[in-house]
């Protein structure tokens, strides 16, 4: 009982044999519904996190989030998602249409696409891709030409102008978080991501924190989630690219953000948090599938907790924190960390020194730029004001003034 | 760590490793310094360059063995070598030459992309493989296109790089087109490689000659060889006249480089085919360039055919097929480089006082600045082949070659060029020495780095025409690594 | 094999079909949406012949990035509907010929081959791998590689000279 999944997938393989289906047919068979069960596991986790989330903003906020459906409002989430299914469809004048309607789905597929790739628990993995990595990257294009084509396709100038932020936005973070990406691959010599969490000992977290943080910031901004939320600043653009859409087409870009930081989260445990590795994990792989969920949402928290407290920055600071900051900082420690581990590899050092000196070396570089920072950045000056008292006899009468 | 990379291979490319150091300099020094000092990054670039070619002299010489380096990328051999030096002479006076020009010569931007363009020269000159050829041409066009459209605020500067750009992208999509199609059926991208598989008769002729006639729009395009030739007068009338000098020197020997290289290794055993097509285009463009110059008024556009009369005739030196025509081609390159940038300094020299480049500016131009005229004297002699000049000894050179092949109309059609190209290039020197005008008075200034180019260029047209042999020995040598 | 054929098959005419849409169709983003369809099958293609990397970068690069510039610039420009083409009279007809004979070209090509189709070999472990590309990228074609990057670089400058206003004393 230590691995169900994959017991029940072969329980159904020899049931399909069973039935005459040859080889190759129930592979293909086995691989859909493997499919569709990861989808749905995802669409429904969305539910859950729409609550979660709520609730999460609640307490921040000093406030009690949903309440009345259910138990703790848990089932607000499922009143809502019947409302959204019940509204109306409109399409504005002039919309190209079919573009229009392909947009939404787009923007979930995008996010779905990347769980192809994610190792669940050592034996459940949906394909093994020797370049996972950068299957990461080419399928996040799509969500990112979603926006672009729901924007285009609205004939809506708050659209267009969430879509030109989006790609401002999206193709800028890109850079700092390709790179990012890359020092997980250097420690664990290949892009696949099952290879990269089983090299994981220890976690790519104290190997790199510099890479973590740098993913997970450049992920928040891919994800268009506070404070990077530009392309739908509700008080410049009212909604940005999704604006003229309803009910579930709405819905579904809704969905497709929730799923997207969800991802994220899944991605920083799989890159930098150890995957599904924890103790006895190996022996028993639902343990790891657990490991990883928590992970996972230790991910997800951090990207909401962000959201919740800082405020939304303006573009140009957003362009100028990517191109004038991460990305130099990103390169320098793609450098630094590149030369490091030739080095060390030449000198075979033992496991424990390499993650040492990659550690300390990511704490220098820390310290460096924040000393750099403080050099270099003007700080708006504070106005002086000089103390008064709040009260103050009437200037014309000179008697009262002391003579001195 | 480095284990794969050996001294020789270092050698093989240390001008461009020279090169991109230079770069780095003018980088710094243009973030550096203020406005009133950038003018100085001229003397670095021309001095740099100088640098490197003397440190290439003394180290970077080819062995006898001529091997493959870099993964078989490059070729170091005389071939290659000799026409390196000859690239970065031609950028030494180029950036000699841009010194002074008003909103060039303070631009560290300008210098940079000059030594780009130089870098990805040197590369095409001993590249050996279909993809070290094509990055090292498209990384030579590239900077050249931008500095073609430097005057963005001029119309007819944006016009000549935008021109230039598209002429140039279609021209480079086609000859990457034939590269691929010739990498498909010969399945290797190595020069000497495809030349055994054609030899081996492991290519349809037909796809043979397909893909030599896409590849052959390429290189057209960069000797602007007829019927490549359409960008030529537009693009050297419209941008600044230190880079249509350049553009016309040494890119144009860079194709010459590649055109030679490709065509006598790669194609050498299918050379029947190939030399007939040649000696059409050579004609055409013999005869068309030398016709339209007829007709110019403007002394750009003048030079601007002229240029494409001249690669005509050192195409005449590669129908040949000899080792003869080779040495030919090569050392009419070599006089034509020096001969060309002195042509386009003087009109930069010009120019800038007059403001204008149409050839009733040079009216009197003897009397204004006796010296300019007798340096224009001396290179458009050399451009009509007259003795005792460069242009003269080359000239007989291919013609020679042309005879000795037995390729008598082609000689016959290089003459009868020469004589209509005499009438256009004394008709410019009619307005320099016999013509007067009003401002005779006005004298044109030959500022220090003018003065230096003109000098050495104009010496050494006299000593290519005047001392011979060393020139011939060299352009031998590199021709001797093709037979 | 069967299905292997079947796949190649149904993604070859996705493939035609996707690039005859971004000839013909009228409007720009259409276009553009077709190639980006037209890139992704060809990025199946690499990945049925075993080059996963290949088939990433080119859906990365050519869906990704430049795909998204092209729908950007397009709606920047607001170029979306394309006007009536002013084609030069006979370039419709020299269109056709040429396509003609590329087309009898390429059937000459595939029919009267001289060399015989060699069988597929079986290809080596980690064949188009990111190892192995960066193997042959960093050793045989090391030259190459770091051309492109001052080819990069070049194309940088020149962005920044051709559009970089320059503040001249009269317009401030």
């Amino acid at each position: 009982m230590s691995d169900p999944i994959n017991l029940i997938a072969n329980w159904l393989q020899g049931l399909l044999l069973g039935l005459g289906l040859s080889v190759g047919l129930t592979k293909i068979i086995l691989s859909f519904v493997g499919a569709v069960v990861v989808a749905t596991i995802g669409m429904l986790t969305v539910i859950f996190l729409i609550w979660l989330e709520r609730k999460i903003a609640g307490r921040i906020q000093d406030r009690l989030g949903p309440n009345r459906a259910g138990p703790y409002g848990l089932l607000q989430p499922f009143a809502d998602v019947i409302k959204i299914l019940t509204k109306e469809y409109t399409t504005p004048d002039g919309a190209d249409v079919v573009v229009y309607n392909i947009a939404p789905i787009m923007a979930v597929a995008s996010v779905l696409l990347i769980w192809a790739v994610i190792p669940f628990a050592s034996t459940v993995v949906g394909t093994n891709l020797n370049v996972g990595v950068l299957y990461i990257m080419a399928v996040g294009a799509f969500g990112l030409l979603s926006i672009l084509m729901a924007g285009l396709s609205s004939n809506n100038k708050f659209a267009l102008l969430g879509a030109f932020r989006s790609v401002a936005q999206l193709i800028s973070y890109e850079i700092p978080m390709v790179v990012s990406l890359l020092m997980p691959v250097i420690f664990a010599r290949s892009m696949g991501l099952v290879d990269i969490v089983e090299a994981q000992m220890p976690w790519f977290i104290i190997l790199s924190p510099l890479a973590a943080l740098i993913f997970i910031i450049a992920s928040m901004a891919e994800v268009n989630r506070a404070p990077f939320d530009l392309m739908e600043a509700e008080s410049e653009i009212v909604a940005g690219f999704h604006i003229e859409y309803s009910g579930m087409k709405f819905g579904m870009f809704y969905v497709g953000e929730f799923l997207h930081v969800f991802t994220v989260g899944a991605l920083v445990a799989t890159l930098f948090l150890g995957g599904w590795r924890g103790p006895w994990a190996e022996q028993y792989p639902i343990l790891g599938l657990i490991y990883f969920y928590i992970k996972t949402f230790v991910g997800y928290f951090i990207v909401a907790w962000v959201r919740l407290t800082v405020p939304r920055i303006r573009i140009d600071q957003m362009l100028d924190f990517n191109w004038k900051f991460l990305t130099p900082l990103s390169l320098v420690l793609l450098i630094i960390t590149a030369v490091l581990d030739r080095v060390l590899v030449l000198v075979n050092s033992e496991r424990w020194v390499y993650s040492l000196v990659m550690f300390l070396a990511n704490i220098l570089i820390i310290w460096a730029t924040v000393e750099v920072l403080k050099k270099t950045t003007s700080k708006p000056k504070r106005k002086e004001f000089p103390m008064r008292p709040v009260a103050m006899a009437p200037e014309t009468s000179t008697s009262t003034e002391p003579s001195s | 760590m480095f284990g794969s990379i050996n001294t020789s291979m270092i050698l093989a490319i240390l001008p461009e490793i020279m090169l991109f150091i230079l770069a780095g300099f003018v980088f710094v020094f243009d973030l550096v310094w203020d406005d009133s000092q950038r003018r100085n990054l001229g003397w670095i670039s021309a001095g740099g360059f100088s640098l490197i070619i003397m440190i290439s002299l003394m180290l970077g010489t080819p062995g006898s063995d001529s091997g493959l380096v870099w993964g078989g990328m490059l070729r170091h051999d005389w071939l290659g070598f000799a026409f390196k030096m000859l690239f970065l002479f031609g950028a030494t006076i180029t950036a000699l030459f841009a010194m002074d020009v008003e909103d060039l010569g303070k631009k560290g931007e300008f210098y940079l992309l000059l030594i780009f363009s130089t870098l990805g020269m040197t590369l095409m000159a001993s590249s050996s493989n279909l993809i070290m050829l094509y990055l090292s041409i498209e990384a030579t066009s590239l900077p050249l296109y931008i500095l073609a459209g430097f005057f963005k605020d001029d119309d007819k500067s944006t016009e000549a790089g935008f021109k230039y750009f598209l002429f140039g992208a279609m021209a480079s999509a086609i000859m990457l087109y034939g590269f691929s199609l010739l990498y498909g059926f010969s399945g290797t991208t190595d020069l000497d490689a495809i030349a055994g598989v054609i030899k081996a008769g492991g290519m349809n002729p037909v796809l043979l000659v397909g893909t030599l006639l896409m590849i052959l729009v390429g290189f057209g395009f960069k000797i602007s060889a007829v019927p490549f030739h359409f960008w030529a007068p537009d693009v050297y009338e419209g941008a600044p006249t230190v880079v249509a000098g350049f553009l016309s020197t040494a890119s144009k020997a860079a194709g010459f480089t590649v055109l030679i290289r490709v065509l006598l290794t790669s194609y050498a055993p299918a050379s029947d085919t190939w030399m007939m097509v040649l000696a059409i285009i050579s004609t055409l463009t013999m005869t068309l360039g030398n016709t339209l110059a007829l007709a110019q008024k403007n002394i750009k556009r003048l030079l601007a055919y002229s240029s494409i009369a001249h690669a005509g005739y050192i195409l005449i030196g590669v129908v040949a097929i000899s080792e003869l025509g080779i040495t030919g081609s090569i050392f009419y390159i070599i006089v034509y480089l020096i001969t060309n940038l002195a042509a386009f300094g003087i009109v930069s020299v010009v120019g800038r006082i007059t403001g204008s480049d149409e050839i009733s500016a040079y009216d009197g131009l003897s009397r204004r600045s006796p010296w300019l005229g007798l340096a224009m004297l001396v290179v458009f002699l050399s451009l009509a082949g007259m003795p005792p000049f460069g242009g003269f000894i080359v000239k007989v050179l291919v013609l020679a070659s042309a005879v000795k092949a037995k390729l008598f109309w082609l000689a016959f059609v290089g003459i009868l060029n020469s004589i209509i190209g005499l009438y256009y290039y004394l008709i410019v020197l009619k307005h320099v020495y016999l013509y007067r005008s009003e401002n005779e008075q006005v004298e044109i200034p030959v500022t220090r780095p003018y003065a230096i180019g003109l000098i050495v260029l104009t010496i050494g047209i006299i000593l290519l025409g005047v001392v011979i042999s060393p020139w011939f020995n060299v352009s031998t040598i590199a021709a001797k690594v093709l037979f | 094999m069967t299905t292997e054929l079947i796949l190649f098959f149904s993604l070859a005419l996705i493939a035609i079909i996707t690039g005859l849409g971004l000839l013909i169709s009228k409007n720009a983003i259409y276009a553009a949406l077709y190639l980006v369809l037209n890139f992704f099958t060809i990025a199946i293609f690499y990945l049925l012949l075993g080059g996963a990397f290949i088939a990433m970068a080119q859906v990365s690069v050519y869906a990704g990035a430049i795909m998204v510039l092209f729908l950007f610039v397009i709606m920047i420009l607001g170029a979306e509907k394309l006007g009536k083409s002013n084609t030069v009279a006979w370039q419709r007809p020299v269109a056709i010929i040429l396509s003609i004979i590329l087309l009898i070209e390429a059937g000459y090509v595939l029919f009267w081959r001289t060399a015989p189709v060699q069988a597929a070999q079986t290809l080596p472990d980690g064949f188009g791998g990111p190892a192995s590309i960066g193997n042959v990228l960093l050793n045989n074609y090391l030259l190459p590689f770091e051309i492109t990057s001052v080819l990069l670089l070049v194309a940088m400058i020149g962005a920044i000279v051709l559009t970089h206003k320059q503040k001249t004393d009269k317009e401030v």
